[in-house]
C-alpha cells in the first residue's frame, strides 16, 4: 500500500504535504488515466501538468504535426520540434519532464468511428481541441459512454471552461448544436494571445486532479469565463436541461456525427 | 425602467422587453450564435422574440468558443 | 493498537514530514507511530503539521543529543 520509491516522494513531496492530497491522493493520481485530445494550445500545459503532477497514464490524440506558428502558444512543443507529429513531441516533452508518465500515443483525429473505441480505456477526457464539430463529439461521445470530461474554448483574450461528469450539464444543454462551418472565428482568424492557453489549460489540469482526487469542488453545472484584458473570470450557473438534445429526456442524438469542418479547420 | 442584470451587471431597460430586444440593445455580435438564459434556465431560440423580461432578471449571454488553428 | 516507529533523524524537510505522512497513510486507524527526529526544522516543523493536518501528537520527549522522538496517533 502507498509502495512509492524514495524518488517519487521527493518529486512529489509538494502534493504530499498538502492535507487534501497526501499520499493517498498521490496514489489516486498514479493510477489515473487521462485522455487529452489535441496536443495544441490547450492540450500542451494540461499534459505537461498532469505530467509533472504523476498521472500514470496520459493518452494524446492529434494526427497533426508541429508548425512554427504553433510554438506561440503550444509550449509542449519546442523549436527543434517542427515537422514532428505532435503526440510523439508531446511524449518526449512529458517523459522528459516525468519518465514514470506512461504515453499513449493516438496520431490520428477522432471522429465518430474511432471515439468510443479511443476513450472507453480512460477515466477522464479533456478537450484540447480547436474546432466546434470535434468538441461536440467529444461531449456526445463522453455523454453516451458515461465519462467525465473538461471542456475548454479560447480566442483573442477569453476563454471558457466547463467540468461534465454523468448526470451534469453537457455541451449541448448549453449549445444545442454547432455553428456552421466558417460562422465563429478561430484562432487562425482571429489570433489568440499565446498565455490565454496556459490560463485556460491549466484550469483545465487542475480540474483533472480535482477530479482523480476528489478533492474541491468540479465546475460541473457551471460555465467559467474570463476575459484577460481585465481580468474578470465569471462562473455562470447552468443546469442539466431535460430539452438537451443529447442527455435530455428524449434524446434526438443518438449516434455520433461528424459535422462538417470549415475550410480552414480541415486538416492536412 | 428595470432593473435587469445582464452577464453578472445590472442595466437598465425599458420594459416590456423580450430576449431579442435585450440582445439587440446590447449589440451583440452574433446573434445567431448566442446561447441566452434567464434565471439560470435556457430560452429556446424561438422563444426569443416572445419571451418577456421582468424585473430583477438575471440573464446570461453565452458563447461559442472554440479557439482553432490550421496548419 | 500497535505502536510503530520512524526513524526520520537522517532527513531534511520536507521529506521528514513526507515520510510521517506516508508511514501514518499505512498504518491502522488508532495506531500509534513513534517519529525520531532531530532538533531544529524537523522538531519544529513535524508535530505542528502533524496538528494541523488532524494527527493527534501525544507527545514530544527529548531522548539523547539533539534527537527527540514525537508520539502521534492516527
Amino acid at each position: 500500500m502507498f509502495d512509492f520509491t524514495e524518488e517519487e516522494l521527493n518529486r512529489y513531496s509538494r502534493h504530499i504535504l498538502l492535507q487534501d492530497v497526501g499520499v493517498e491522493g498521490q496514489e489516486k493520481i498514479r493510477e489515473g488515466r487521462v485522455l487529452i485530445v489535441g496536443a495544441g494550445g490547450l492540450g500542451a500545459p494540461v499534459a505537461m501538468y498532469l505530467a509533472a503532477a504523476g498521472v500514470g497514464t496520459i493518452g494524446i490524440v492529434d494526427g497533426d504535426v508541429v508548425d512554427l506558428s504553433n510554438l506561440q502558444r503550444q509550449i509542449i512543443h519546442t523549436t527543434p520540434d517542427v515537422d514532428k507529429w505532435k503526440v510523439e513531441s508531446a511524449k518526449e516533452t512529458i517523459n522528459a519532464i516525468n519518465p514514470h508518465v506512461k504515453v499513449e500515443t493516438h496520431r490520428e483525429f477522432l471522429m465518430a468511428d474511432n471515439a468510443l473505441d479511443i476513450i472507453k480505456e480512460y477515466d477522464f477526457i479533456v478537450d484540447g481541441t480547436d474546432n466546434f464539430p470535434v468538441k461536440f463529439l467529444i461531449n456526445d461521445a463522453c455523454v453516451m459512454a458515461g465519462k467525465p470530461f473538461s471542456h475548454g474554448g479560447i480566442l483573442r483574450f477569453k476563454g471558457q471552461t466547463f467540468t461534465h461528469v454523468p448526470g451534469s450539464a453537457c455541451y449541448r444543454c448549453m449549445f444545442k448544436s454547432p455553428p456552421p462551418p466558417g460562422a465563429v472565428p478561430t484562432c487562425s482568424q482571429a489570433g489568440v494571445l499565446g498565455a490565454i492557453a496556459g490560463m485556460l489549460g491549466t484550469i483545465q489540469a487542475a480540474e483533472t486532479l480535482k477530479y482523480l482526487t476528489g478533492v474541491g469542488e468540479l465546475l460541473t453545472n457551471k460555465l467559467l469565463t474570463f476575459n484577460a484584458k481585465t481580468m474578470d473570470f465569471r462562473k455562470i450557473s447552468v443546469k442539466k436541461t431535460d430539452k438537451c438534445p443529447i442527455c435530455g429526456t428524449n434524446p434526438t442524438v443518438t449516434k455520433l456525427i461528424d459535422y462538417e469542418q470549415a475550410a480552414c479547420d480541415l486538416h492536412k | 425602467m428595470a432593473k435587469i442584470i445582464v452577464n453578472g451587471e445590472a442595466q437598465e431597460v425599458q420594459l416590456p422587453a423580450t430576449v431579442a430586444d435585450l440582445i439587440r440593445e446590447n449589440n451583440v455580435a452574433q446573434p445567431d450564435m448566442v446561447s441566452v438564459q434567464v434565471n439560470e434556465e435556457f430560452v429556446d431560440r424561438e422563444e426569443f422574440g416572445t419571451l418577456q423580461l421582468n424585473v430583477g432578471d438575471e440573464v446570461d449571454f453565452l458563447y461559442f468558443m472554440g479557439g482553432g488553428a490550421y496548419v | 493498537m500497535a505502536t510503530h516507529t520512524l526513524d526520520i533523524t537522517k532527513e531534511h524537510c520536507p521529506m521528514t514530514f513526507v515520510k510521517t505522512k506516508l508511514k501514518l497513510a499505512q498504518i491502522a486507524a488508532g495506531d500509534t507511530l513513534e517519529v525520531l527526529l532531530t532538533e531544529g526544522e524537523p522538531l519544529e516543523n513535524v508535530p505542528r503539521s502533524a496538528t494541523e493536518q488532524g494527527y493527534n501528537v501525544l507527545s514530544v520527549e527529548h531522548v539523547e543529543g539533539n534527537v527527540h522522538k514525537v508520539t502521534i496517533q492516527k
